[in-house]
């Protein structure tokens, strides 16, 4: 019976949803980045007056090109959603294929594909980015694959014991003796009882992979053709806006990573949080 | 000592791993070897690049390079900056310390500030304190060590002079260098602080619905009893083990803030080695900080074994 | 003889997202001086629900109504700090599931120390002792060792004598016991009669047995109370109980007991959601009238014993 009492527990009526929040301002971001094209006042790369101040002209002033920072801003917004969430998808992808082959099959797969996991856990990430971003001098797609390819271990972790708890219980072990097949019984059985794990972790993925490529940017090894806001904050970081108190060209690109992070990090929290049981006592 | 021989493996392999990628890399992508290896940006005569593509072996066939890189790495020899003339190891360690006396602190700081605040948010988790602070410690864990330095740097050192603004010191005293070092330490505690309290928090929640919590207050123990006799202790397992982890990433921050702040440690001396294409440089931080990072984790592994009874019984 | 602990109208329901829980409703006992209370019902009755809710041990979501008078005081009454001294020192429990219940990094005997150290101020070389004691009297060939161990290197049966033995640390004047024969096989559960015994006559408690096995209950108890979704259905003297069950439920539980041919209840219990209409056995009774379909019969007495049935109306 106590283990009914922790039943019950599991569905108490959450009040406060946060992740509201989350979303709103994310959704703000991303009408930004799909209609950058059309609510940026100039192209990204039209040169005016450089290094002007913020005026009815140029809200955010001018960049050293004489580029007009809101446009840039804007345009930028899309550049860095696209490295985020495209290299998120891969790392969820490659992360649910390790997780769930190593969950399901068990034995020896599982030995050998968790080994790799916990070694490419270990492996410093930035660094390894930073030697082939310098070798490769390289498009923002090569970053966005290279964020991707190295991201995935820690959702495999997350999904391969879930998969192991899934595995074991009656309704997959009921749908075995049925003589399902193991693709069926992946894709109709154990994903959609994961997916609600994987969709935060997919959110926080998104986050972590746009704060590494803000700071791989910010180190100058940005794609000099796609402006992202990590490349805006390096341009003006060496160029001495802080000095010179420039504040509307280093301020805006920051508060837009941390913005949008901010905004994936409540959804991603506030999802995964739901699912663990609220306060024992009163 | 409980370390597990599966464990020890594992590590060994990763450090195998780490080092052979380290060797394909720079033979593998596109470029010559030589200048892949060398870097670039210094002018050297033919005859001498002959005469170095012969003592580094290049010509040789690559089983052989491989053999001779490991015999390198046994004997520490991680190669030689031309940029800076010197090992690249005795360069890189006289520049580790001073980013280790950034990091090391801030780990320690954050770890206890980051785990009590976490504890008690996560024991009070339907109050609206703890959900405030939550948002609050979301807000820093979401921004990046640069960003934030560079705005603490502005408002600190720039509009208000309370604090130099680069280096890690100038006439070297004690205070001149606690000084220089407490707008970095403070953005690196607040930065790890936020990961700590967010993982501390979770893991908390997770551990207060467990039954032996729920038996220890029908022992009659109050919340704080609990807490700090029951959950504390159980609920920073985590903690520690996504800090082994997470060394890389730390240390990673770490560089991006000394940058910022002009600090002459590993951080700038990546940031100057990507400008003048000095990849001896990266390739022997990426080695060394992976280096760092196995044996964080062994570390937390052997004082998972001493906290953790249920480790290396076999069971 | 009087009564240790009194439970009135006890109503509990747990809001949760599926709807209200009616986990108990208004149910009322007597636990007595010195007395053995076997309090039995399928799984998921409501029995352990009303077994965490005299120590005030149910989550948040469950609201719960009427009193639990503890010595003269309402348990529901009071204040945290109140019911702090209140559980262990007074009442103690032991958990349905030993080995989750005790803490996985501390030592067996730190753990039975942990009352002595809290509430007696006691130094920890003494408690650690106490402890050590303690272990011998609950069956413990080695105690000392035992003590040093933690509970993963112990069984399930030997962790439940130690919360046994944690129970009997402050000498509370109730001991409650959720489920103590549940996952154990017949040896075992010998053996933890045997445990109880040995409980009863090294204290001067009360004790609560939440059970859903008859025999156990006849084993050790002096009252028996069948408690079925929700409801308290009837509660006798164990030896008239056994001799003369009232209650068509309980006539019913009493035919399943191996000696008398091991005959299952059919059906199940109803849902605690959608509450049936009447009487909640209604769908299951033999002797079901109009009437027990429409309203819940009151509990009455009849000979001394309580029953909730229109039979004895």
């Amino acid at each position: 019976m106590t283990h009914h009492i922790e039943e019950l527990k599991k569905f108490t009526i959450n009040k406060i949803n946060l992740s509201l929040i989350g979303i709103f301002i994310f959704s703000v971001f991303l009408f930004v980045a799909i209609s950058a094209d059309i609510i940026s006042p100039y192209g990204p790369w039209e040169r005016f007056e450089p290094y002007s101040s913020p005026s009815s002209d140029h809200l955010l002033g001018t960049n050293d090109m004489g580029n007009d920072i809101l446009s840039e801003l804007f345009h930028g917004t899309r550049v860095s959603l696209i490295v985020g969430f495209g290299a998120s998808i891969i790392a969820t992808a490659i992360g649910i294929l390790i997780g769930l082959s190593s969950g399901y099959y068990r034995g020896l797969v599982d030995e050998i594909l968790m080994a790799i996991t916990d070694i490419s856990l270990m492996i410093p990430r930035i660094p390894l980015i930073i030697i082939l971003a310098a070798l490769l001098r390289p498009s923002f797609v090569i970053i966005m694959l290279l964020i991707g390819l190295l991201w995935w271990p820690n959702i495999a972790r997350v999904v391969r014991s879930l998969t192991l708890q899934i595995r074991d219980s009656p309704f997959i072990l009921s749908s075995k003796s049925l003589g399902f097949r193991d693709r069926h019984i992946i894709f109709s059985d154990i994903i959609p009882n994961i997916i609600y794990i994987i969709i935060p972790k997919f959110m926080l993925t998104i986050a972590s992979a746009m704060i590494s490529e803000a700071s791989i940017s910010f180190l100058g090894l940005g794609d000099p053709t796609m402006k992202s806001w990590g490349m805006m904050l390096n341009f003006a970081f060496m160029k001495g806006a802080l000095i010179n108190e420039m504040w509307w060209w280093y301020l805006p690109p920051g508060l837009c990573i941390v913005g949008v992070v901010f905004s994936l990090m409540i959804i991603g929290f506030a999802l995964e949080e739901k699912d663990n049981t609220e306060e024992v006592d009163e | 000592m409980k370390i597990n021989s599966k464990k020890l493996i594992r590590y060994l392999l990763a450090i195998f791993v780490i080092f052979s990628l380290n060797f394909i890399i720079p033979r593998a992508m596109p470029g010559d070897p030589l200048t892949n290896l060398l870097g670039e940006d210094f002018h050297m005569t033919e005859e001498t690049l002959q005469e170095l593509t012969e003592q580094m072996g290049l010509d040789k066939p690559l089983h052989l390079q491989y053999i001779d890189y490991w015999g390198n790495v046994f004997r520490f020899d991680f190669g030689y900056t031309y940029h800076l003339k010197g090992p690249v190891t005795s360069v890189i360690f006289s520049r580790m310390k001073w980013t280790l006396l950034l990091v090391l602190p801030s780990i320690i700081l954050s770890s206890i500030i980051g785990s009590l605040l976490g504890a008690f948010s996560g024991i009070k988790s339907s109050k609206k304190v703890s959900k405030m602070l939550t948002l609050t410690e979301l807000g820093f864990y979401s921004t990046p060590t640069f960003f934030l330095s560079l705005i603490f740097l502005y408002i600190f050192s720039f509009k208000f002079g309370l604090f130099p603004t680069k280096g890690f010191y100038t006439t070297g005293s004690l205070f001149d260098i606690l000084h220089h070092f407490f707008l970095p330490i403070t953005i690196m505690t607040l930065f790890l602080n936020s990961r700590n309290y967010m993982i501390m928090r979770g893991s908390v929640i997770q551990e207060k619905s467990k039954l032996y919590v729920v038996y220890a207050k029908a022992k009659g123990l109050s919340e704080n009893q609990i807490l700090f006799r029951h959950i504390f202790k159980n609920s920073s397992l985590p903690l520690l083990t996504i800090l082994a982890l997470d060394f890389g990433f730390i240390l990673t921050g770490a560089l991006l803030i000394e940058i910022v702040f002009s600090m002459n440690g590993m951080g700038t001396l990546i940031y100057d080695a990507l400008l003048s294409r000095d990849y001896p440089i990266l390739y022997g931080a990426f080695m060394i900080i992976s280096l760092m990072v196995v044996l964080a984790n062994a570390f937390v592994d052997i004082l998972y074994g001493i906290i953790d009874p249920r480790i290396g019984d076999g069971t | 003889m009087g009564s240790i602990l009194e439970i009135r109208e006890l109503s509990i329901v747990f809001s949760t997202v599926i709807g209200n829980v009616y986990a108990v409703n208004k149910s009322s006992f007597n636990l007595n001086n010195n007395e053995t209370l076997a309090l039995v019902g399928e799984t998921g009755c409501g029995k352990s629900v009303i077994a965490n809710s005299i120590m005030r041990l149910l989550p948040q979501n469950a609201k719960v109504s009427g009193k639990i008078m503890y010595k003269g005081q309402d348990i529901l009454k009071m204040s945290e700090k109140e019911i702090e001294k209140i559980r262990q020192q007074e009442i103690s429990i032991v958990f349905q599931n030993p080995s989750m219940s005790l803490n996985p990094l501390q030592k067996i005997g730190d753990q039975i120390s942990e009352p002595l150290l809290i509430h007696k101020k006691m130094n920890k070389k003494d408690a650690f002792n106490k402890s050590i004691d303690l272990l011998r009297t609950m069956g413990f060939q080695n105690p000392s060792k035992t003590a040093k161990m933690y509970p993963h290197q112990l069984s399930g049966g030997m962790n439940q004598r130690v919360l046994l033995a944690i129970s009997m640390t402050l000498n509370p004047s109730i001991i409650i016991a959720d489920e103590p024969t549940k996952g154990l096989d017949n040896i075992l559960i010998t053996d933890m009669i045997e445990e109880f015994k040995t409980l009863k006559r090294a204290n001067e408690s009360s004790l609560l047995i939440i059970t859903h096995d008859l025999s156990v209950a006849r084993e050790l108890s002096d009252r028996i109370a069948i408690m079925y979704s929700g409801d308290i259905l009837e509660i006798s003297e164990t030896e008239s109980f056994f001799n003369n069950p009232l209650h068509p439920y309980s006539k019913i539980l009493l035919d399943s007991l191996p000696e008398r041919g091991f005959n299952p209840p059919k059906g199940t219990s109803p849902s605690m959601v959608n509450i049936p209409k009447g009487c909640k056995f209604h769908p299951r009774c033999p002797y079901v009238k109009k009437e027990c379909t429409e309203k819940v019969p009151s509990i009455t007495s009849h000979n001394g014993r309580q029953v909730r049935c229109y039979l004895f109306l």
